[in-house]
């Protein structure tokens, strides 16, 4: 293989994976949240991009130190998803078919947020960019690559990792899953069901928030990777199966080697088609998702 | 008894790996109530829903008035002459009684006159609630309205899932008198579990169990059968 | 429908006054307004809204379904009616021939409602707004990309001359009351008994005889009609489209003025247009505060309907058990084999 093949090779391949891992974390959160409280949240790309110009206002417009931001920006996810729990979401958990409430719900927050940004962000700049966490390149073979998307790609992935510990082996994370499968049975087994669903929905925004911090640390950004990012969500979601994390990660990394392939040889219009595809024809014929348990 | 209505041949139905029917036969003639009973879980609404175009079955075939109508969608069903009801009674409860009538009515192919359509909602006792909202009627009288809502249609077979489920044990013996008289000019095929109504009601008994065909005859045969008591009825009467 | 009892929907012409009135407002106020352009375009606008906010209103407030969709449908009619103008087709004839084309595209793609209910619809629908935008932007050679086209020719007038202000809006006042009444009929026959019942359980609906396959597209059909004039008339009134006169934000202002107003009733999503559509006109220096001010309004409508978007579409009921929107083939046993 000659080196430029190679180059290309390795570029696509960590391009996959910072995408790959930030989809996945993206997508965790929403499928998180869907899974427990069934709220197909349309707004976690603008969340995802309220996260990522927090982290800009606080390194760029208060000098911050791009670590201190990022786990600041991850910290005040918890206090803005309780309010917003308390204002809006709690009020429908014993809604029937609350999930078509929560998604227009969900739409006129996206409405508001891409209006208040249009507003406030949008007159300072069109692309947004966040300084490195660490700097200096690492050459694999002949190609050369940022130390710092390397340390995003190593958080994103230790993030994953815990959020599957968390999940699987703490009672948190035990009594989560055992709302997913079934909130009546969860009850009688002595699980409070709305501190889970609190739990859960701060949780699964968290993980978006992280996802915005990183995707900006990574990448310089604008505010129109809102949209996309909430419709790749979905996507991811739908084809991983609604509440499921692993379907989520799984999907989530497939998406992203594509999405790195695919700007190599087409338009973005492209992918964005193939996601669309994909997640309509799995609605249409599996909409239990790939992964469903 | 006259023509065969319904003749079902070795109908059978899989859920997965679940057998939910093995191979049912069974015969209806116009005229006679047939009813079928069996503990929950033992296959009659899988029955139902097979016959009534809700489920497809995975082999056999369905006749009906002399066509084949196997797998067919409910609403070509209805067309024909075969309808149901359901378990849990399904109303459009946002809708006033009249407009479920009329809804009822406006596909039904051979509709009932204005004479006929007064006199049945009189004899089931719901003339005096057309404006009501059907949502907020009481049980009893949204199981009358979901048999006006059939009546009106003239079908040739009305099949009943438990119509008195759920019903006061006074509200039970009316909807037995009504459907006695009901008898008189439909063909009715009724699913329960309690042997009451069945036993008052039913000129032949298929007893169903395990998805299987335990035993078929008329009422006081399958009482006293002992394969069905000691399998079904457990020694006592349900 | 000889045997009904008497129903409490007066005939004659007590009925037809609203509509009448509506007409001579909707032809008067342009009028009147006429002095100053900037407002009686806004009219004019607003009576579009109301046109499709009725379209709309056929699909989710009596027939309950739930397109977000429905923008991208007067987008195809738009450009569609813009292309073939442009190559020397007179107006009059590429507005029928948009409107069906939406139309057609409408009922194709409303075939996953048979299928989907509830929020998998709705999504979907969304999906499919989202596809037709980037459609819209992908194929530039017909649709200009994301520049979009300006310059839009006025129709011309038999005769000689040009649709333009007034005239304009006296066309646009027309085919708003037309499509109200169209919408009254519909209701009012058996087809919107149909309707009713499948809006209500489309299950129990197809055990009474209804082909509820066959209702539901032709809801999509009609209801895109309105989606497909609207969207032929705008083109050319506003002089300017881009993929974003048609994307998923002005699929759900639409189906906000629906909400708002009141779904299900004649009048109601005609209120909501005629408050609704105005707003961005009339704050145009702050036009981005018309999206925080529709997303607080679609929290608003979210919250104050209290069974949820999916019920409680006439009165409140003390609920039985509720259907649940499980994908149709996980639950629905008919179409799970």
């Amino acid at each position: 293989m000659s080196n430029a093949n190679l180059i290309i090779l390795l570029s696509t391949l960590s391009t996959g994976l910072i995408l790959g891992a930030i989809f996945a974390l993206v997508a965790a959160g929403v499928t998180i949240v869907y899974g427990s409280i069934w709220m197909p949240n349309a707004a976690n790309g603008q969340f995802f991009v309220l996260a990522a110009l927090f982290g800009w206002t606080m390194t760029v417009g208060w000098g911050l130190s791009p670590w201190v931001a990022a786990l600041l920006v991850i910290g005040l996810s918890v206090p803005l998803s309780y309010i917003l729990e308390i204002l809006l979401i709690r009020r429908f958990y014993d809604v029937p078919n609350r999930n078509i409430s929560y998604f227009v719900l969900s739409l006129g927050i996206t409405q508001i947020l891409a209006g208040i940004y249009a507003i406030t962000y949008g007159r300072w700049s069109d692309q947004f960019q966040l300084p490195p966490l660490v700097g200096g390149i690492t050459l694999i073979g002949p190609f050369p690559i940022a130390n710092n998307r390397l340390m995003v790609l190593a958080i994103a992935l230790a993030i994953l990792a815990a959020l599957f510990i968390l999940l699987r082996f703490h009672r948190y994370g035990r009594a989560l899953r055992a709302v997913f499968q079934n909130r009546e049975a969860a009850t009688l087994r002595g699980v409070n069901v709305r501190a889970i669903y609190s739990l859960s929905f701060i949780l699964g925004n968290a993980v978006i928030f992280a996802g915005g911090v990183l995707f900006a640390l990574a990448y310089s950004f604008d505010l129109t990777v809102a949209w996309t990012m909430a419709i790749t969500a979905f996507a991811i979601m739908i084809i991983g199966g609604p509440g499921s994390v692993l379907g989520a990660v799984v999907v989530g990394m497939v998406f992203g080697f594509t999405q790195a392939i695919v700007s190599i040889f087409a338009s973005p219009t492209i992918a964005a088609f193939s996601y669309l595809g994909a997640m309509l024809l799995i609605l249409l014929f599996k909409p239990s998702g790939v992964f469903a348990r | 008894m006259s023509d065969v209505l319904l003749d079902v041949r070795s109908l059978s139905k899989r859920f997965g790996g679940v057998v939910a029917l093995r191979s049912i036969d069974l015969t209806q003639y116009s005229g006679e109530t047939l009813g079928m009973i069996g503990p929950n879980g033992s296959g009659k609404t899988t029955f139902v829903n097979c016959i009534t175009g809700h489920l497809k079955p995975n082999s056999g075939s369905v006749g009906f008035s002399g066509r084949a109508i196997t797998a067919r969608k409910p609403f070509e069903l209805a067309r024909v002459g075969l309808t149901r009801t359901y378990q849990a009674v399904r109303i459009f409860g946002e809708l006033t009684v009249a407009e479920n009538i009329a809804i009822a009515m406006v596909d039904a192919v051979d509709p009932v006159s204005p004479e006929r359509y007064a006199e049945l909602a009189d004899w089931l006792r719901i003339a005096h609630r057309f404006q009501t909202q059907a949502g907020s009627l009481s049980l009893d009288e949204q199981r009358r309205l979901e048999l006006m809502m059939r009546l009106v249609q003239q079908p040739k077979l009305i099949m009943l899932d438990e119509p008195v489920g759920g019903l006061s044990s006074s509200e039970v013996r009316a909807m037995i008198a009504l459907l006695a008289e009901l008898k008189a000019h439909s063909t009715i095929f009724i699913i329960e579990h309690t042997m009451k109504v069945i036993r008052e009601l039913a000129d032949k008994v298929v007893v169903l169990l395990a998805g299987e065909k335990l035993a078929e005859g008329a009422p006081a045969e399958i009482l006293a059968d002992q394969r069905v008591i000691d399998r079904y009825l457990g020694g006592g009467d349900a | 429908m000889t045997a009904m009892p008497a129903e409490n929907t007066p005939r004659g012409l007590a009925v037809h006054w609203p509509l009448a009135a509506f007409t001579v407002a909707a032809v008067l106020v342009p009028t009147l307004l006429s002095g100053n352009r900037y407002l009686a375009f806004v009219a004019g606008m607003t009576l579009l809204h109301i046109l499709w906010a009725t379209g709309m209103n056929l699909l989710y407030g009596y027939t309950g379904l739930m397109p977000l969709m429905f923008a991208g449908l007067a987008g195809i009619s738009a450009y569609f009616v813009v292309n073939l103008t442009s190559i020397g087709w007179s107006f009059w004839l590429a507005l029928p021939v948009g409107t069906l084309a939406a139309s057609v595209a409408g009922t194709i793609l409303g075939l996953p409602s048979l299928r989907l209910k509830g929020f998998y619809f709705t999504l979907c629908s969304l999906v499919i707004q989202t596809v037709i935008t980037l459609g819209f932007v992908y194929f530039a050679s017909i649709t200009n990309g994301d520049t979009g086209i300006s310059q839009i020719p006025r129709p011309s007038i038999p005769g000689g001359g040009e649709l333009t202000g007034l005239g304009y809006e006296i066309v646009i006042a027309v085919m708003a009351a037309i499509g109200i009444a169209v919408l009254m009929l519909i209701v009012r026959s058996p087809f919107g008994r149909r309707l009713a019942a499948i809006r209500e359980d489309d299950g129990l609906a197809e055990t009474l005889g209804i082909n509820v396959t066959y209702q539901k597209l032709a809801a999509f059909f009609i209801g895109s009609l309105y989606a497909g004039v609207g969207g032929a008339l705008y083109a050319p009134y506003i002089g300017f489209i881009s993929p974003r006169s048609f994307d998923v934000l002005i699929s759900m202002n639409i189906w906000l003025m629906v909400a708002f107003g009141g779904r299900g009733t004649i009048w109601g999503p005609v209120f909501g247009a005629m408050l609704l559509a105005p707003i961005p006109f009339l704050l145009q220096d702050y036009y981005t505060v018309k999206d925080i001010l529709y997303g607080v309004l679609i929290i608003a409508v979210t919250i104050l309907m209290p069974g949820g978007l999916a019920s409680g579409f006439r009165r409140k009921v003390p609920k039985a058990a509720v259907a649940q929107d499980i994908p149709a083939r996980r639950l629905d046993p008919r179409r799970a084999a």
